[in-house]
């Protein structure tokens, strides 16, 4: 499975919503995600592929395919390091 | 001059920012070495840990949710690795959903009772065992929620209620160990979830109708944390001691 479609089932399985929903160009408000979803989106990514995401970046994705995109950068970089 | 907390270790739960840091920096002022625990926000915790240093005692960042019983684990072990020995934790870190009763849910329940309360438990009987031998301090934050209602602070009110009921247990089931166990709780703090609510319009700002005529500050808690450290306090166990400039034992006082 591509890391993009491991993160958009974590998500899913958090929100409660169908995986189907959750597109590139969306956003976390798109699919009703509270505060805590967000948070525990985050964490659980964080844990499945043993990176850091800090808050200060987090801020900054504009939708869900900035956060993919992130993710994929962290684990580039994990694998040269 | 020594110091008193001279070659103590100290891990702060939560002490990039708000009261943690005000906290943490105040046992480093002490001579403490301090343990910066943090969850989401890297920046915060290496600028206390810098702040820190620069008192020329020594700081370690170490990033870890504390509603997660693995990764409480991983932070007593590094200590356990890296120092061998604890003597003073303070479980400062919370989180929370603000909603009424009757929106509560498991899943906020759940994350706010991890983070609030079981991580008390789990940290003060992980951190114990670090003390054996030596005895030490266990101080953890509380809030006048854990007795009075405020608006959507339900969740957090019932997690700091069983805070400071495991305060008053840990106190006399760790007092054969040397080991002083209380709480302090603040009324309305200075910090960024302050802000938070009172922007939301959750609370009133109570700058004025404090009797003390200004609001509690992180520092002030910070110093009555500093004092329930030192051996000053040794025969004060299993207590909480409110630091709110006099607003609840007078509910009805209006502002002059
Ligand atoms: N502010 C008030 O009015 C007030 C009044 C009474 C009592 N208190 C209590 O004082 C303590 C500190 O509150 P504050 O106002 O300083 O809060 P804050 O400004 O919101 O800061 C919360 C701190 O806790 C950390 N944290 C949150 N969840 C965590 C987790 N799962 N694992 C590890 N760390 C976590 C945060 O880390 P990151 O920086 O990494 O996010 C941050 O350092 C809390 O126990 C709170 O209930 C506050």
């Amino acid at each position: 499975m591509s890391v993009e479609e491991q993160i958009r089932e974590i998500v899913a399985k958090i929100v409660h919503v169908d995986k189907s929903l959750i597109t590139r160009e969306g956003t976390f408000k798109d699919i009703k995600a509270d505060s805590l979803d967000i948070v525990q989106a985050m964490v659980a990514v964080e844990d499945t592929f043993d990176i850091e995401i800090p808050d200060e970046e987090a801020q900054k994705f504009q939708n869900f395919g900035d956060f993919v995109d992130f993710v994929e950068r962290c684990l580039a970089a994990k694998e040269r390091a | 001059m020594s110091q008193p907390l001279q070659g103590r270790l100290a891990l702060v739960t939560g002490s990039g920012r708000g009261i943690g840091n005000a906290i943490a920096l105040k046992l480093a002022s002490q001579g403490a070495d301090i343990i910066v625990n943090f969850f989401r926000r890297r920046d915060a915790a290496e600028k206390t840990a810098r702040d820190i240093e620069a008192m020329g005692v020594k700081a370690q960042v170490i990033k870890a949710n504390v509603g997660d019983p693995a990764k409480i684990d991983e932070i007593f072990d590094t200590i356990g690795n890296d120092w061998g020995h604890l003597d003073i934790l303070i479980n400062n870190a919370a989180s929370g959903v603000g909603r009424s009763v009757m929106d509560l849910d498991v899943k906020a329940w759940d994350w706010t009772m991890d983070i609030n309360a079981k991580a008390v438990l789990l940290c003060s009987q992980r951190a114990s065992k670090l003390m054996e031998g030596r005895g030490g301090k266990i101080v953890s934050i509380s809030s006048l929620g854990s007795s009075f209602v405020l608006p959507t602070y339900a969740i957090v009110g019932v997690s700091k209620a069983a805070l400071e009921a495991l305060t008053r247990y840990l106190a006399i089931e760790l007092a054969p160990k040397g080991i002083c166990v209380n709480a302090v709780a603040g009324s309305a703090v200075e910090t960024e979830a302050l802000k938070f609510y009172i922007k939301e319009g959750l609370i009133k700002d109570t700058r004025q109708a404090t009797p003390a005529g200004r609001m509690v500050t992180p520092e002030d808690v910070a110093n009555t944390v500093a004092f329930l450290c030192s051996e000053e306090a040794f025969m004060i166990r299993g207590q909480t001691i409110i630091v709110d400039g006099g607003t609840s034992v007078a509910p009805f006082a209006t502002p002059e």
